[in-house]
């Protein structure tokens, strides 16, 4: 009875399971195109699953070597099923394969209902808690089925009651596992995670690379929606990224803003995403809230606003607005998708169409375009911090080795004492520099993750113009944000430059034996000290390297934070969150400064004037916060008259 | 007072040295012993010098000695100026002083000051006064004459009532300039309204008259306009140093005619009550802010009230929950330009410094006395806020019921 | 809203930023615009008298504006006239404007000019209209430090609003480039203040000093020495807070805060 059933139920499931991927994959369609190397993308899947991917499931030792077993298992015993019961294949040694990988399959779902059995408040509930069972059964009921075929046991063994027990099984896992795959089960990640792997809207992330800039809009072209509306606004790819969530909760429990208790949970996020692009409410979303958003009170539809004009949408702007633009949680994720993409989308349309960027937001948007500078502050004043350090002027010089790129900061009274800390160093060591002065603007950094992107890329072309006009080898910044702005966002509008942040160019100076360090006075007096990584140096652009060596060149030993390096948590100052000031029931930085605090360090060592100016915002008591330029400054050995002296034999040399 | 007669050197010498700036007051205390007649002549009184000695005989000492003794005390009174006669005015400078309050604004009495520098010597300064007014002081400010226009139809907000009354004016006595401050307070609007009820094009926010230009700041304040100087000048404050010299004589001028009255087409329902918290913290003058050495809120709530201080607070304070988002004072906030800012428990970050950093008079109330916010005040007291504020409230109370009675 | 039969217009002039002075809307007039919004919604009509092509007010547009009109004039020539025929034929019951140009003279005459021409009533710095019926309207308007008085105007009115009117909202960049500058021909009337007046970049103004008129040695030495005591802040250490309550309440009288 089985022989005839099993192939029944195999391939209606399978047909079924086509039509639904069918029907999904229309649904991913109704966004906006989005070029995708369609079978290159597919031919390179493979690879992207198991080697990029697995690199960032790995963190967790214990999911992935879960995941191997049950994935691989399930994979393994869907094909051989296909073979041996489908197609009726009855080979002894296909059976035994068979009932290896359900057995595989089965010893991975164990752990997975294990860790089910108390599962961490990151993690979804509701369909998700059945899954396990799911696995259990399909594996299970695969294992006994494939007994006869292996010869374990006769061929037409059992009753009808036991094949319709059995058959019943097989019927629950085939339609989790294979329906379940495309019509929205818990299973949909393996089907549409690995098609957003295949066309993945940073194809340049996979195979070590590292793709972190934000993607520019065509201004030009006036039929383009500016920013994304509604859920069709997305590009496709981004649509399908969306439902390759496994709701594992990486993002959230990674996510500052949710600890912050502000109404942004990256996961319930792109869950809701998933929500508009089939239409319904999110009553039924499993997992945690929004803090202090209730579930059930918002839905949307795919040619529905996502944040309503009036009324409750599907997302609220604060929710949006709540964002750092961190890049934690797309860190964490294990499926890679892009949260503060979407993020940023959707600013794009409330600032761009609505004209809705909250508190000071229109403020600041409004001193850029007027001034240059989100303080508007007077332009001509850009180089007062300077007005006694005589720096020459690339409008001067018109080449240069190095470009010192000074930054907003200029205007900010605290920041100056490292732009000057800066500028001492590369004095010290006689480094061939130049600044723009009052040529400079702002990056453009706040403006495009407020979602101005128009104002971004006026700010960028006027950049990008002005360094044209001069020769130089490479850009030295000591704000991450307009390091990473410049050396990522500028590209595409005609602007590539080598773009160094101050503590790699130390760290290369040091390297280099160009500049002379004592030891620092902390380390003298045996002071512990930790480092804050900023998100823009860090996460996005890899540094974690070369602070922590010009530190340790200081003679001081960092005390790392429990998280540090690629988990380091935001400050709170990113993605123009400062201005957008979402209240929550705690500020980030106090807790970063907890996390500080905990390692017993009297100072923490900065390289970003956002993390300085949010740190130092902290309520006294604190340790203390430096930029790693005033702790260089303060330990640097400088021999003026060494140096004044060989110069002077040099000469006399010369001379006789 | 004791009968002894004491001996006062520093009078006696005044009372000799008629070069003395003193001198004249000292001498014009009672009957004045000589004076300028009318007709250019030094006229004198020979009874009035000299003093009724001890034992009831005149004398006459030329030593000074007798004299500045017995005029001690009167000398430290206020100082008489000498008085400034306008008989026949060759010509009349109108000024319009808004009385905020019934009395004269310091920009009012810049306002004269400009006026007076106008009107020159043969010239007279007119002041006109709607309603009643509390200033007993326009003497000293330089008013030759005083026009009060009286009448329940300039009560409240009248501009266009008021337009009719300065249309009189300018009929009966035609003045060379029109003057009003430019303010707020009503004197930059009634001026336009003048101006375009009398087809003049007037020089506005004037803030120098130099010769026959003046100059005045135009457009959103960058750029100044240097211009002739038009018949109708609307001045800013300190556009010219007040009168501090002289007296005049103020005297009552009145309309020959009387003042049409027109339909208002505007109505006054009367101010409507504004609650201190709500108004913007970039336009206070007087800015309570609070920080996180505040312990007790309520009555940080209380002092602003009893003070009529706006509120403000540190980004901490806001941080915390204890004060609106939109009360945050400082470079993440708003910047402010209060005259006085009363900073209590703020030990003042940077950010917070930039914030004031265009406020007059900074005072701070701090326990801690190393703090960057004493550095920054320009009088800080060091204790408990709680105790201070209590102490203040209770101040302020006192002070304005004696005020008020005072002005009773 | 009972408002929406009302009919609207704002004026609006380009202005500059107070300390980069680059072109931008002017931010009274951006006022205006805003309370004309709140109250006629897309019904305002918004008239500006100068350049069609000036960048700056696209600003305007991008509040919500599907177009503006443009009275087109050359830079040194007088708005009035174009502006007052223009209203005449508006057939608007209310027209709102800001206090002052940011650009120019700025001397805020003209809502009292234009008042004076059409014969309609004027309100200064009106704040807030509260309602509108049987051809009158209620309204507030804003007085020094924060106050308010209510009027009653007959219709039509000219309002010109300052900053103390609700404060404009975002200008966003698609409505502001989908947004039509409708220019229109008026006859260009120059204006004689520039033949005989200069601009000139400001001038700061010193700051008033003390001036002590001392006719003594004693006063003048005393007015001296307490300037030079009051270069840094006078610090009241271990008082009863009586006793620092006082000299507090001192300077705020002697600053005549405290009313």
């Amino acid at each position: 009875m089985l022989n005839t059933l099993l192939p029944i139920l195999l391939f209606a499931a399978l047909a079924l399971a086509v039509l639904g991927a069918l029907k999904r994959f229309l649904m991913w369609r109704r966004g906006r195109p989005a070029k995708v190397e369609w079978l290159g993308g597919l031919m390179k899947m493979p690879r992207r699953y198991l080697v990029d991917l697995h690199h960032v499931v790995e963190r967790d030792k214990y999911m992935s070597k879960t995941h191997v077993a049950t994935a691989g298992g399930f994979v393994l015993s869907a094909v051989l099923a296909i073979a041996v019961h489908g197609f009726g294949l009855h080979n002894r040694i296909l059976g035994f394969a068979l009932l290896a990988a359900t057995v595989l399959m089965f010893v991975g779902a164990l752990f997975v209902a294990k860790r089910r059995r108390n599962p961490p408040s990151r993690l979804s509930k509701g369909p998700w808690m059945r899954l396990p069972k799911s696995l259990l059964m399909f594996s299970a009921s695969f294992f006994i089925a494939t007994l006869p075929v292996a010869g374990i046991l006769p061929e037409g063994m059992g009753s009808w009651i036991l094949g319709g027990v059995l058959a019943l099984g097989v019927a629950w896992g085939v339609s989790e596992l294979f329906l379940g795959m495309t019509w929205g089960g818990p299973m949909k990640h393996a089907f549409a995670g690995a098609l957003h792997l295949a066309w993945h809207r940073r194809a340049e992330r996979f195979g070590g690379g590292r793709s972190t800039g934000l993607k520019a809009l065509d201004l030009d072209d006036e039929a383009a929606p500016l920013g994304v509306e509604k859920p069709t606004d997305f590009t496709w790819n981004q649509l399908l990224g969306f439902d390759a969530c496994v709701q594992c909760g990486k993002c959230e429990a990674m996510c500052p803003a949710f600890a912050a208790g502000q109404p942004l949970n990256p996961k319930k996020l792109i869950q809701d995403m998933v929500i508009g692009l089939a239409g319904g409410n999110d009553a039924k979303f499993a997992g945690s809230p929004y803090p202090g958003k209730p579930l059930g009170e918002h839905s949307g539809g795919p040619h529905l606003p996502i944040v309503a004009r009036e009324g409750q949408g599907l997302v609220d702007a604060e929710t949006l607005w709540s964002c750092t633009t961190c890049r934690a949680c797309v860190e964490e994720c294990p499926m890679m998708i892009e949260h503060v993409d979407a993020i940023v989308d959707m600013r794009r349309h409330l600032t761009l169409e609505r004209g809705a960027t909250p508190n000071k937001g229109a403020e600041v948007l409004d001193n850029l375009i007027a001034t240059d500078n989100p303080g508007g502050f007077a332009p001509g004043g850009r180089l007062n911090w300077a007005a006694d350090l005589d720096l020459p002027l690339l409008s001067d010089k018109k080449q240069t080795d190095v470009l010192f790129w000074v930054g907003d900061g200029a205007f900010d009274m605290r920041n100056q004492r490292t732009l000057r800390a800066f500028v001492k160093i590369l004095k010290a060591a006689k480094v061939d520099f130049a600044v723009l002065g009052l040529e400079e603007r702002d990056s453009g950094d706040v403006a495009r993750r407020l979602g101005d992107e128009a104002t971004f890329q006026q700010l960028a072309r006027r950049n990008i113009a002005t360094l044209n006009q001069y020769k130089f080898k490479r850009i030295v910044s000591c704000d991450p944000h307009s390091f990473h702005v410049l050396k990522n966002e500028y590209g595409e509008l005609g602007g590539n430059y080598e773009v160094l942040h101050h503590s790699t160019f130390i760290a290369t100076l040091l390297a280099g034996q160009n500049i002379a360090l004592g030891q620092h006075a902390l380390a003298q007096q045996g002071a512990a000290i930790t480092y804050h990584d900023p998100c823009y140096l860090g996460r996005y652009n890899g540094e974690y390297q070369a602070p922590r060596a010009v530190l340790k060149a200081l003679g001081l030993e960092v005390k790392e934070m429990e998280r540090s390096g690629f988990r380091s948590r935001c400050c709170g100052g990113g993605g123009g969150a400062p201005i957008t000031d979402i209240p929550g029931k705690q500020r980030i930085p106090d807790m970063r400064m907890a996390d500080i605090r905990e390692t017993g360090a009297e100072l923490v060592a900065v390289g970003c004037p956002q993390c300085t100016a949010m740190l130092e915002g902290v309520v006294a008591p604190r340790p203390e916060i430096k930029d790693i330029a005033e702790l260089v400054a303060e330990a640097l050995i400088e021999v003026p008259s060494e140096a004044k002296k060989s110069a002077a034999r040099r000469e006399t040399a010369e001379v006789n | 007072m004791s009968d002894i007669i004491r001996r006062d050197p520093r009078a006696e010498w005044i009372a000799r040295n008629r070069l003395h700036p003193l001198h004249a007051a000292m001498q014009q205390q009672g009957t004045p012993s000589s004076w300028m007649g009318p007709n250019g002549v030094l006229r004198k009184n020979p009874h009035a010098v000299g003093f009724i000695g001890p034992n009831g005989i005149k004398r006459i000492d030329r030593s000074g000695a007798q004299q500045a003794s017995g005029q001690r005390r009167a000398a430290a009174e206020a100082v008489q100026l000498p008085l400034h006669v306008v008989e026949q005015p060759s010509h009349i400078i109108c000024v319009v002083p808004d009385m905020v309050g019934g009395r004269l604004s310091s920009h009012d009495k810049d306002l004269l000051g400009l006026a007076r520098q106008l009107a020159g010597s043969g010239g007279a300064v007119l002041a006109v006064v709607f309603g009643e007014h509390k200033e007993s002081a326009f003497d000293t400010a330089g008013v030759d004459r005083l026009l009060q226009i009286e009448g329940s139809e300039y009560a409240g907000y009248a501009p266009e009532q008021r337009l009719q009354a300065l249309a009189a004016v300018e009929r009966q006595f035609v003045p060379r300039h029109w003057l009003l401050p430019d303010s707020r307070s009503g004197g930059g609007e009634l001026g336009r309204r003048l101006a375009a009820s009398l087809r003049e094009r007037p020089a506005t926010r004037v803030w120098q008259v130099a010769g026959e230009r003046c100059t005045g700041r135009a457009g959103a304040g960058r750029e100044d306009i240097n211009r002739p100087l038009p018949r109708l000048i609307l001045a800013s404050a300190e556009c010219a140093e007040p009168v501090s010299e002289t007296r005049h004589q103020a005297l009552a001028v009145s309309l020959d005619n009387g003042v049409a009255r027109c339909l208002p087409r505007i109505e006054d329902l009367g101010p409507v009550a504004v609650d201190p918290a709500a108004i913007p913290m970039a336009e206070a003058e007087f800015i309570l802010s609070g920080g996180n050495g505040v312990q007790d809120w309520a009555l940080f709530h209380k002092a602003a009230a009893a003070l009529g201080a706006t509120e403000g607070a540190s980004r901490v304070a806001v941080d915390d929950g204890h004060m609106p988002r939109a009360r945050q004072v400082g470079a993440t906030g708003t910047w402010v330009t209060a005259r006085v800012y009363l900073a209590v428990g703020i030990s003042g970050a940077i950010q917070h410094l930039q914030g004031i950093g265009a406020c007059d008079k900074v005072v701070a109330i701090n326990l801690d006395p190393g703090c960057d916010m004493i550095k920054r005040a320009d009088l800080s007291v060091i204790g408990d806020s709680s105790a201070i504020l209590q102490a203040l409230i209770e101040l302020a109370e006192a002070y304005r019921n004696g005020g008020a009675r005072d002005a009773a | 809203m009972p408002h929406n039969e009302l009919n609207v217009v704002a004026l609006v002039s380009v202005g500059a930023h107070p300390t980069s002075g680059r072109a931008r809307r002017a931010e009274q007039d951006a006022r205006a615009v805003e309370l004309g919004l709140r109250l006629a919604g897309s019904k305002l009509q918004v008239v500006h008298a100068g350049d069609p092509h000036a960048e700056a007010l696209r600003a305007y547009l991008g509040m919500g504006l599907d177009e503006l009109a443009v009275l087109e004039q050359g830079a040194g020539a007088d708005a009035l006239p174009a502006l007052g025929a223009y209203l005449s034929g508006a057939g608007a019951q209310l027209v709102l404007t800001g206090s002052q140009a940011e650009t120019g003279e700025g001397s805020g005459m003209l809502p009292y000019l234009l008042a004076e021409r059409l014969g309609w009533p004027l309100v200064v710095g009106l704040a807030e209209v509260e309602r509108v019926e049987d051809g009158f309207a209620q309204v507030l308007q804003a007085l020094p430090r924060g106050q308010r008085r209510r009027l009653r105007v007959r219709l039509p009115f000219l309002a010109s609003v300052d900053n103390a009117a609700p404060v404009a909202r975002q200008s966003a960049f698609g409505p502001a480039r989908r947004g039509q500058l409708r220019a229109e021909d008026v006859v260009v009337v120059d204006d004689a203040l520039l033949s005989e007046a200069q601009l000139q970049p400001a001038r700061p103004r010193p700051k008033r000093l003390k001036v002590i008129k001392a006719k003594t040695g004693a006063e003048r030495m005393k007015a001296a020495t307490a300037k030079a005591s009051g270069g840094t802040g006078q610090v009241l250490k271990d008082l009863p807070p009586q006793a620092g309550a006082e000299a507090i309440l001192k300077l705020l009288v002697e600053e005549g805060v405290l009313r």
